[in-house]
């Protein structure tokens, strides 16, 4: 080939011949980038081992929310059974010298608390939910079953810790318990009311929550004699000197009393417990009872048998 | 620095790219990725109209609700105002309840206030207050059942309302002040020494109260 007669092309590779490569290369990758389907590839295993179980989906209703307000009224409802059928009720209490037998009151709303359990899984049955007939599982473990061994049989010995014995003063820890319950059923209803759709739902709801928190009202009352509004009476209980915590030890944890206005409008914050025998260092079982979050509700895949 | 390339061949002048080339081919590039970002935000923007149709903020309807609510937290108040001046013998602990809860049906007025905005009436119904201010004197005790009565009518009052309401913020208002009068019953009537526990609890609430301007 006669290399005289071909065309000579020079291709300088200069500052603009780079802008121009830089610029071309940018927009392909831009339009390779849009074009192209990333999907990530299945994770290589070792083995045969089972699938990794797929939750089922958490999806909140207005079936699930009342339904969960059903659970939290029976785990009230057995609350009261297991105070009840104690006995402590008719006792005495060294912190409550003046407090008497309570138990015609906690029978009194352990009734309304069924009739709300009732009330609560009939209107998650209209809207399409099934009733729930238990407890609340969290309510009960975390909480209720924790209070009544820590005031009932107090705490075994631990590598970090000595035993805790059983409370001071039982009726105390149970009726301020009963307060507690009264204020969270309140509470739990108040919550539902922006939670819920229909505003009928909402009226149900604050007929049973309205009920619980005169409860409250009237528990504290019988608590804290006086204590209508807060600052009115003395802010915490004088706790009675307790002869197995000897003049050298460390003081008890300061118990507050109840109040029964206890704020301008009513609310929906956690509601402080503080209960049994103090550890090692005086400080005894302190809990935060919660309106029903996430964490709490029973789903549509829930049941009670589980 | 320039590095020279010589190439040879037939084509090779038709492969050289221009200006114009160049920024046709970045502005199509450009708009290209763009694509998939406009597309999503497409879909995100569609999404809401699928999750609730519940308001947040009060509907007009819900502003009529929330204005006669309005007034009646400032009849309660005026009649406290009333009572506070006219019943005689009001022990100490009698007269700071009194007061404390006259002083929230004002805040509670205030709340209201908040979330009416302009539509606030933000006067007190005069026929209701005309209706009730007879009740509320006699002894202290008589005057702290009226009270107590009273207190259960506004109860009964906001449950209506409750039960008419569209809006989250106004029913999660109103319940909050509902949950707050119901505790105000029990506390009146046990400051009036009733020890009867269905007049504690209020076994049978009040008939709703009427405001008529």
């Amino acid at each position: 080939m006669d290399k005289s007669n071909s065309p000579i092309v020079t291709a300088s590779f200069d500052r603009r011949g780079l802008f121009r490569i830089g610029g071309l290369t940018v927009a392909g990758s831009a339009l390779v980038a849009a074009c192209s389907k990333s999907q990530a590839g299945e994770l290589g295993r070792v083995g045969s081992g089972e699938d990794t179980p797929k939750l089922e989906d958490g999806i909140v209703d207005d079936g699930v929310l009342l339904r969960t307000s059903a659970s939290i009224e029976h785990s009230i409802v057995a609350a009261y059974d297991h105070i009840l059928s104690s006995g402590v009720l008719a006792k005495d209490s060294g912190t409550f010298p003046n407090l008497g037998d309570q138990t015609e009151l906690v029978t009194l709303l352990q009734a309304h608390h069924a009739s709300a359990a009732e009330s609560f899984n009939a209107l998650a049955v209209e809207v399409g939910a099934e009733a729930w007939e238990c407890g609340n599982p969290r309510l009960d473990a975390i909480f209720l079953d924790t209070f009544f061994t820590r005031v009932e049989d107090g705490a075994e010995a631990t590598d970090a810790a000595k035993a805790i014995e059983a409370s001071d003063d039982a009726l105390r820890d149970m009726i301020n318990l009963v307060y507690t319950l009264e204020a969270l059923s309140a509470a739990s209803s108040q919550a539902l009311v922006h939670q819920v759709t229909l505003p009928s739902t909402r009226v149900a709801a604050m007929g049973i929550g309205v009920r619980s928190a005169r409860s409250a009202a009237l528990v504290a009352l019988a608590i804290n004699p006086g204590g209508y509004l807060p600052g009115m009476n003395p802010e915490f209980a004088t706790v009675p000197s307790d002869p197995a915590a000897s003049a050298d030890g460390p003081p008890q944890t300061e118990i507050p009393l109840p109040v029964a206005i206890a704020s301008r409008f009513g609310s929906v914050a956690p509601i402080t417990i503080i209960s049994g025998r103090g550890d090692e260092n005086g400080v005894r079982l302190k809990l935060i009872f919660e309106t029903p979050s996430l964490n709490s509700l029973t789903y549509s895949f829930d049941s009670c048998d589980a | 620095m320039d590095i020279e390339v010589t190439q040879t061949g037939a084509t090779a002048g038709a492969q050289r790219v221009g200006r114009r080339h160049l920024l046709g081919a970045g502005l199509g590039g450009a708009a290209l990725s763009l694509l998939p970002f406009l597309s999503g935000r497409a879909r995100a923007e569609a999404a809401p109209e699928e999750t609730t149709t519940v308001p947040k903020a009060p509907t007009s309807d819900d502003i009529a609700l929330l204005a006669s609510a309005q007034q009646l937290e400032l009849t309660v108040r005026d009649l406290y105002d009333s009572a506070i001046a006219a019943v005689a013998g009001w022990s100490d602990t009698q007269a700071a309840v009194m007061v404390a809860i006259r002083e929230a049906h004002e805040e509670f007025a205030n709340s209201l206030s908040g979330l009416l905005g302009r539509e606030a009436p933000g006067t007190r119904s005069d026929s209701l207050f005309d209706g009730q201010v007879g009740s509320l004197a006699g002894t202290p005790d008589e005057a702290l059942m009226a009270a107590a009565e009273l207190e259960s009518g506004a109860v009964a009052t906001h449950a209506e309302i409750l039960g008419a309401l569209q809006s989250f913020n106004g029913a999660e208002l109103i319940a909050a002040i509902q949950m707050a009068e119901a505790r105000h019953c029990t506390v009146l009537a046990h400051l009036a020494d009733s020890r009867d526990y269905a007049v504690l609890l209020v076994d049978e609430e009040a008939a709703s109260l009427q405001v008529n301007g």
